[in-house]
Parts: C-alpha cells; structure tokens; sequence
C-alpha cells in the first residue's frame, strides 16, 4: 500500500492546470491569425491562396474602398495566407481562445483606400499597393522599372495601350 | 458563389427552429447560477472525425474535462448541452433536429469546429446547408480545424458563463497616405525570389518560408561579412535538416555573387 502511494507521489500529476492557468502552447502550433494593417498592402495574395475563403476582399458601393475581412469561424488555420504574405503582415499566433457567444465577434475586417485609374477613373488597386509597386519598381530598375509611369493606370488602359503600341509597330514593320 | 448569383427566391431555405421566450428566459437563469455537472451529447453531422478526435482528447487524462463535470453521454435525453460538429449537410439535417428536440430544456447548442460555425471549407458545396445555425440557435461557437483540447476546454467555460470571450468583432479603416515597407530592402528582389523559390522546393510551404525568412533575416542584419554570416547560421544550426537547407541556400548565394 504503502508502495502505491510512492509510486503515485513519483509519478506526479499529467492533468494540466489549463483553466486556472495559462497554457503555453508549443512551438509551431497554429493558432489564431493576426492580421498586422500597418504592414498590410491589401494585395489580396492571401485571399487568394485561403482554401476555405475565410479571408475575402471586397469593394464598397461608392468604390473607395477595399475591405480585407477574414471570419475565424470559417478559417482552418493551415498557415496558406502567412506563406504568400509577401510583408509579413499576417502571421498565425499560439492564441487559440476564440469560443465566442455571438457570430459577428468572429469576424475582423479593414478598409483600405483605393487607387483609380488616371485615365478611366476605375478602381484598380489599393493606393498604398501601388506606392508600394511603385518603390520596388524603381529600386530594381532595369527591365521592370521601364513603364513605371503607367503605374497609375488600371489594366485595361495599360493593355489598351501595349495594342496601339503594338499595332504601330506593325505598321512601321509593314511599312520597311 | 451560386447561391449569391441565383435569386434568393428560388432557393429553398430551411427554416431554422427559433427559441421559445420562455426557454430563453430559463436558459439564461441556468447560464448566471450553474451549479451542476454538464452533460454533453456529440453530433457529428456530417465531419470529417477529427473534431470527434479531439473531443474525446478533452475526456482524457490530460485534459480531464471530468474534473469539471462536463461527461460526454450516449444519448441526448441525458444531455445538457449538444455539440454539433461538422457541416450540416442535407442528409443530416433531420437527425440533428430530431436529437436536438430529444434533449430536455433549457439545452444549450454548441457549434463546434469550423465546419461546425459556418461550414468551414464545405460551406460552398452542394449539399452543405452551412453551419449549425441556419438549422439550430446556437448559444456558443468554437472555431477551430479542429479545436485543440484546450480550447474545447476553453468553448465550454465561455458557454458555461465561467470565462469571457476573448474576440470581439473589430472594424478599422486604415490611415490615407500610410507607407508600407518593404521587406529585406538590402536583398535585391530577384535575388530574394530565387532564394524563397529554392526555400520552398527544399522544404515545402509553411517550413520553407520561416527557413529562407531566417537565412534572409541574417544575411540582411550583417552587411559587411555576409559569408561569416551565413556560416554561423550554419554553425549554430542543431538540425540537420534546416542546416541542409540553409547549406542550399549558401550555395545559391554564391552561384549570384558576381566578381567585380
């Protein structure tokens, strides 16, 4: 009998303190995403990549602005949306207490301004994308900082434009 | 999405059961002053078992959700509370009523998992009617995929009124004219590419990023030695593995580096 206690006594306790005290979870573990809006440039890449659309995009009425919006309900925290974050600005933490009561508190969201074309007048990208194109453009140089004044254009103007330029090209070429 | 391209009329909705004032008024009683042990009923309606998995994990001794009187039982005539899992696909739909209506009041719903709150990855396909809550009033959701034990632990408390919810719904409208930065501004782009592409190809996704995130991080920091650099890293890596990879990316650095 006597034998048992010890043995119990050097086994010690496995069940975890978890209510009463913070749980810290391992390295790896992947928890709830923080969405960081000051790194974000709302390029969409996550909302691409996530598999199961917990993350959306979407333009207002008045076209101003694009709305990053992700609904922890839905996400299946499997990392995609850190992976192609190209600026870091969204990264899974080891936060993994998000039980909620109401349906609505699982949803964050921000708005960001957008850009309109200069020629059109479309909405064709976030404002601070663009900068932010527009920066590592010219910091490369090269081939790819060559039509860095379109930038301000949306993509259907800059199409629009690489066809005449093509078609004059043509001309001359039919031309010689 | 379909159901978003065809009008609303021409889809049939079900009709989810609403919540008798009264059984409302005695829920709520029961949430303020519970004093008893919570009976639990599981109801997988359609998942994929890992929520179920992770459930019974929280019974376990590790986890011992005994301790606090939360006993998952075989039928819902015992039940206090209900846990749905899995998306509520059509097929489900009238057993998930039907044990629903056979437990006693007050119950109390609880939705558990992403399939569970709002149909998760399922929640476009045909024969998915979403979450729990286009059938059933749910009182609290878990997400999850799937919920770590803890966290069930944690969904339970927050259901029982024991502890308060950690999220809340957020709205922010970020500043006109902010400046993003621009990562690793030391590396020049194309170089940065071939090294997170290499990265990937070594280690797959996830890994792969935090791995070339890492190696980036020091060649960026030591501007003057970059070589000394990387071989410290290397040195100082216990891993094999992640030091192969780092080893890679060594190699690829001095296939770039151009004589001047």
């Amino acid at each position: 009998m006597f034998k048992l206690f010890k043995e119990i006594g050097k086994t010690g306790d496995a069940t975890i303190g978890y209510p009463f005290q913070p749980l810290e979870m391992p390295d790896g573990f992947r928890g709830k995403p923080e969405h960081n809006e000051k790194l974000c440039i709302a390029c969409a890449a996550c909302a691409i990549a996530c598999p199961a659309n917990a993350i959306t995009m979407e333009l207002d009425a008045e076209q101003n602005y694009l709305t990053w919006d992700i609904s922890y309900g839905r996400c299946i925290f499997c990392g995609r949306c850190q992976e192609v974050c190209p600026l870091f600005a969204i990264t899974l933490t080891k936060d993994f207490e998000l039980a909620v009561l109401n349906k609505d508190d699982l949803r964050e969201s921000c708005s960001y301004e957008v850009a309109h074309c200069a020629r059109c007048g479309k909405p064709y990208a976030v404002a601070k994308e663009v900068d932010y194109a527009r920066r590592v453009l010219s910091k490369a140089g090269g081939p790819a900082a060559a039509d860095i004044d379109k930038i301000d254009l949306c993509l259907d103007c800059r199409r629009f434009d690489d066809a005449e330029a093509f078609q004059k090209q043509a001309r001359t070429r039919g031309e010689a | 999405m379909l159901e978003h391209d065809f009008p609303p009329q021409l889809q049939w909705q079900p009709d989810p059961i609403v919540l008798d004032a009264k059984v409302a008024e005695a829920k709520k009683k029961l949430l303020e002053s519970i004093k008893r042990s919570v009976y639990v009923y599981r109801v997988d309606c359609g998942g994929c078992n890992g929520c179920e998995i992770e459930i019974f994990a929280t019974i376990t001794a590790v986890f011992d959700a005994e301790r606090f009187g939360i006993k998952v039982v075989p039928s819902p005539r015992h039940a206090d509370m209900l846990i749905y899992t899995g998306a509520m696909t059509r097929s489900m739909r009238e057993p998930a009523i039907r044990a629903y209506h056979a437990a006693p009041d007050p119950r109390i719903v609880m939705s558990y998992g992403a399939c569970g709150c709002t149909g998760g990855i399922f929640h476009d396909n045909y024969c998915v009617w979403g979450g729990t809550d286009p059938i059933l009033p749910v009182d609290v959701y878990v997400p999850g995929c799937p919920p770590s034990p803890a966290a069930t632990i944690y969904g339970f408390a927050t259901a029982l009124g024991i502890l308060d919810q950690k999220l809340h719904a957020s709205h922010h409208v970020a500043p006109a004219n902010e400046q993003a930065f621009i990562a690793f501004p030391s590396i020049p782009y194309k170089v940065r590419t071939a090294f997170e592409r290499e990265a990937r190809r070594m280690s797959g996704y996830y890994y792969g990023k935090q791995i070339v995130d890492e190696f980036m991080l020091a060649i960026s920091k030591d501007k003057s030695d970059v070589f000394g650099a990387v071989d410290a890293l290397i040195a100082n890596e216990s891993d094999t593995r992640k030091k192969a990879v780092f080893m890679d990316l060594k190699s690829l650095l001095m296939s770039k580096v151009v004589d001047e």
